[in-house]
């Protein structure tokens, strides 16, 4: 255990320095922040800069509060899971290229906590990220909308941040398995483009990772098959494990690509 | 003026401030290093002109990870 707890150190301190700890988090709340208001204000925007003509008069949707955490999470399915890969994508890959792997490799560790340190380190930090985002959101949807409740709210955080961690699994996966370019393309066809074929045709089966944002947002209101829904979750953590294993596998094969 | 008064600046201020200290992350990261992917001047400029983007872009395209 010691040894994980060193590699985790040295990937605290790494994030510190390549200041990923500062700006992601930064991203996802200004994001948070810019939702509730832009939707407020929007009437008021397209008025004065949306070049209406004249006498037009829209009828604008009644939003509430718990609209606004769902719209906030499509922006974090694009851009955020965007921001994600970009970010990670060359966690292992990286280190092969640069050659700080060599320094780890010829030291006794195991692949397995190499990988593990990996894993903790940056779900840590994106999971902090998406949540400082949707605790923002949740104080100005509450000066600006209606108060949402917490229950509601933290079933659909935890239900959410179960992609999350999904995502980020694949990301690191991809980057033990592949070059840092190759990761990210893959990474970017699994997470982004699975989900708008998921959305396409998705009607037609209700068990998979990529309907996890959806059943997310059943926690406001509508209802979700409940079976479905919790075979979603067995899934996606049964392939986040699944996932773990191929990316400390993979981290081990490639060892010896690293450049010296 | 009375356009500039009826902007509610309580609610606008934190991402104002989110934002300059994103740029002023990233230019101490720029001027600090000054390893990057193209000129770093260019990437002060895109840093001061780019607004959150730009500070973003830098972040993930402009840093030179060594």
């Amino acid at each position: 255990m010691s040894s994980l707890n060193t590699l985790l150190r040295k990937e605290w301190r790494e994030n510190i320095r390549n200041f990923k700890l500062y700006w992601i988090p930064i991203v996802f709340v200004i994001f948070g922040v810019l939702e509730p208001i832009t939707n407020h204000f929007l009437p008021e925007i397209m008025k004065s800069v949306g070049n209406l003509p004249e006498g037009a008069d829209f009828l604008w949707p009644e939003l509430r509060g718990e609209d606004i955490f769902v719209s906030l999470m499509s922006q974090y399915q694009t851009i955020g899971i965007l921001v994600i890969i970009l970010a990670f994508m060359g966690s292992i890959s990286g280190e092969r290229k640069s050659g700080t792997a060599t320094l780890l490799y010829v030291r006794p560790m195991s692949f397995g906590q190499y990988f593990l340190s990996k894993w903790i380190s940056v779900n840590a930090i994106v999971l902090a990220s998406v949540w400082l985002g949707f605790f923002a959101a949740w104080y100005y949807i509450r000066i600006l909308f209606n108060s949402v409740g917490a229950g509601e709210v933290f079933t659909f955080l935890g239900t959410y941040s179960l992609w999350v961690v999904f995502a980020v699994t694949v990301v690191l996966a991809f980057s033990a398995w592949l070059s840092t370019g190759g990761a990210a393309g893959l990474s970017i066809l699994v997470l982004l483009v699975f989900q708008i074929i998921d959305g396409v045709v998705g009607i037609y089966w209700t068990v998979t990772p990529w309907k996890l944002s959806t059943y997310a947002a059943s926690a406001f209101g509508s209802s979700a098959d409940q079976a479905a829904y919790w075979m979603s979750i067995g899934l996606t953590a049964a392939l986040i494990i699944l996932l773990v294993l191929f990316g400390m596998y993979m981290a081990k094969r490639n060892a010896a690509k690293t450049l010296v | 003026m009375s356009d500039l008064a009826n902007i509610p600046w309580n609610l606008i201020l934190p991402i104002i401030v989110l934002q300059l200290i994103l740029m002023v992350v990233a230019l101490v990261d720029v001027i600090r290093h000054q390893r990057t992917n193209g000129p770093f001047i260019m990437w002060i400029f895109i840093i001061l002109l780019g607004g959150i983007i730009g500070s973003i872009v830098y972040f993930i395209f402009g840093r030179r990870q060594e």
